[in-house]
């Protein structure tokens, strides 16, 4: 039972600060962005490189990660997005294709052999016969870490009010003086670096592979249909919720039972309620 | 006259490719019969995707069901292949029904979304469901193949690339190809005009299911075996994606012309770059084109026609 609950819990706050970045770009632009697995994977590479390749030390690793992942966000926004940001298929279709060419780029430059990371913070903790390695623990904290300190950015700061106003009404945003295009630009910048931050927990909890990414876009995927487009409140209950369910069934029914579940969620919630159970399109 | 046109056009291109493999060799031949089954998997999904705009993105799932249904009936109880693949065909058209229940509700993205679990569902299944019957992780080897050598099999894959494209044309340029066209843009519209949308609907996801079902069916009796990671993967359904796509969706010329151009572009990059460059630079090229133009190289082809000779522009039907 505690094993369940520690379990369940780190595990839960990964998940949340995978989807978070994913339910922001949606918010604010009405799109979906299919390469948010992607910019996971390049923060865990870039992390990787700085660390275990050229040395550096574990925070300016962290850092250089969630700034790759911030200026590859920008990129894609700007190059990309910014051309089809009318139809919301397009952008899908593109930046899905843009994954498949950066899975191909990641297989160029570091070969397609996959590569085990240091844990970011080491050793493990025990608690009545349960084992948790830290470093999953270090992702639950960080993870409320940052989501906290973006629900207070989203509702308190100028900027993180004037991304809410896009994201409520776009017109009006435009009248009141909000450049939707800037807000478009920061979403992207935030979400990659989340991303970025994300991927580098993410590749020490898994391994690093250029196929890595699509395992978290389909949990994004599922916290963020399930939890109703675009709401972080929503994402935040319902990472613990596909969380937990993925604990208990690898503990208590069987291991390789844990994604059948989490599917079988997505589409039944999208049938009976496509707006998701929290259904707002809002920050 | 309509029609003389476009025939004429069908014609040359059945003509050519059986006369193809007369002048080429055996691997560019082998690289064909993989075009075809391309050719054949793009159709398939234009004809949900391209034609009434609900974008799926779980069309292994489709071609899945279809391969392991012929596959499993022909390892494990020896069934004749005559047998096995209508029976695959049929399996494939009741999956459609599956993806064709959330499109009475939702569209656009979240339609989307839940092919995509679909997909990832099957994955998931075939490794857990039963693996001493699909092969588990591993997959099945050793299925019986239809006919065996290059040449049989180009012709026989050229033949399906064919007559599913022919057959498509025919059904699609009648009124019931319009109103699908119709329904990519304004579903309440046509609604309104007194259609059945969930008829149109129906009939579009049996379609290309049918046609998706054919192509896994007879694909897995060429490979010989299977797998779930080969099959229920996002990098094939990115392949069948791009190839409808890049040659032009919403036309049954465009993705056969998407399939070539992609499988060849694949294999021409090969003795420049033998690495895995060439996959980034494959890319690339797609997502510019799309980017650049999202109606396809038939839309890019057309315009290059109608620069040329001006006075007949109106004349070039499509096929």
């Amino acid at each position: 039972m505690t094993n369940i609950l520690i379990q369940g819990f780190a595990l839960s706050g990964l998940y949340a600060l995978v989807a978070v970045g994913f339910t922001m770009i949606f918010s604010v632009g009405r799109v979906l962005n299919l390469a948010h697995g992607v910019f996971l994977m390049l923060g865990g590479y870039a992390y990787y490189s700085a660390v275990q390749v050229f040395g550096v030390s574990k925070g300016a690793g962290l850092v250089l990660a969630v700034l790759a992942g911030a200026a590859f966000g920008v990129l894609t926004c700007a190059i990309l997005v910014r051309r089809l940001e009318h139809n919301p298929i397009a952008v899908e279709i593109s930046t899905l294709i843009l994954a498949v060419v950066m899975q191909a780029v990641i297989v160029v430059v570091y070969t397609s052999a996959p590569k085990s990371m240091w844990p970011i913070v080491s050793g493990v903790f025990r608690y009545e016969g349960v084992f948790v390695s830290h470093n999953i623990l270090a992702a639950m904290v960080v993870s409320w870490i940052v989501l906290g300190g973006l629900l207070v950015f989203v509702r308190r700061t100028r900027l993180g009010r004037a991304l809410r106003a896009v994201s409520m009404d776009r017109k009006g945003a435009i009248v009141s003086g909000v450049d939707p295009h800037r807000m478009s630009l920061a979403t992207w910048a935030i979400s990659g670096a989340l991303a970025a931050l994300a991927g580098v927990f993410f590749a020490t909890y898994t391994q690093l592979t250029p196929g890595m990414w699509v395992a978290p876009l389909i949990i994004a995927v599922a916290v963020v249909v399930v939890g109703g487009i675009g709401s972080i409140v929503g994402s935040l209950v319902v990472a613990h919720l596909i969380g937990f369910m993925e604990t208990v069934t690898t503990t208590l029914v069987a291991a390789e039972l844990r994604g059948v579940f989490t599917m079988v969620l997505i589409i039944v919630v999208l049938i009976i309620a496509p707006k998701g159970l929290f259904g707002r399109e809002e920050l | 006259m309509q029609l003389a046109r476009p025939l004429l056009g069908w014609l040359a291109f059945g003509v050519v490719m059986c006369l193809l493999p007369a002048f080429v060799s055996t691997g560019t031949v082998r690289i064909l019969i993989f075009a075809n089954f391309l050719a054949i998997f793009a159709m398939s999904w234009d004809v949900i995707s391209g034609r009434t705009g609900y974008i799926s993105f779980g069309h292994p799932f489709l071609i899945g069901i279809a391969a392991y249904t012929t596959a499993m009936l022909t390892y494990h109880l020896d069934t004749p292949l005559w047998l096995s693949i209508p029976a695959g065909v049929l399996a494939t058209l009741v999956g459609g029904t599956l993806f064709f229940l959330p499109a009475l509700r939702i569209r656009g993205t979240y339609f989307a979304l839940v092919t995509l679990a679909f997909m990832e569902l099957m994955y998931q299944l075939t490794q857990v469901i039963a693996p001493k019957i699909t092969g588990g992780t591993r997959g099945l080897s050793g299925i019986p193949s239809l006919v065996s050598g290059a040449i049989p099999n180009y012709y026989l894959t050229f033949g399906l690339t064919f007559a599913i494209g022919l057959g498509l044309w025919f059904i699609l340029r009648t009124r019931v190809g319009a109103a699908l066209a119709a329904l990519r843009m304004d579903e309440g519209a046509v609604a309104a005009s007194g259609l059945s949308t969930i008829r149109l609907k129906l009939f579009a996801f049996m379609t290309s299911a049918a046609v998706a079902g054919v192509g896994g069916a007879f694909y897995v009796h060429y490979l010989g075996s299977i797998a779930p990671r080969g099959l229920f993967d996002i990098n094939f359904l990115f392949t069948i994606l791009v190839a409808a796509l890049l040659g032009g969706s919403a036309t049954v010329a465009g993705p056969i012309l998407g399939a070539y151009f992609l499988t060849f572009l694949l294999e021409y990059l090969r003795p420049f770059l033998p690495g895995p460059e060439r996959y980034v630079i494959y890319g690339t090229i797609a997502l510019v084109v799309y980017v650049l133009e999202p109606r396809g190289l038939h839309a890019i082809a057309h315009a290059a026609v109608r620069r040329l000779r001006p006075s007949r522009a109106s004349a070039a039907a499509s096929p």
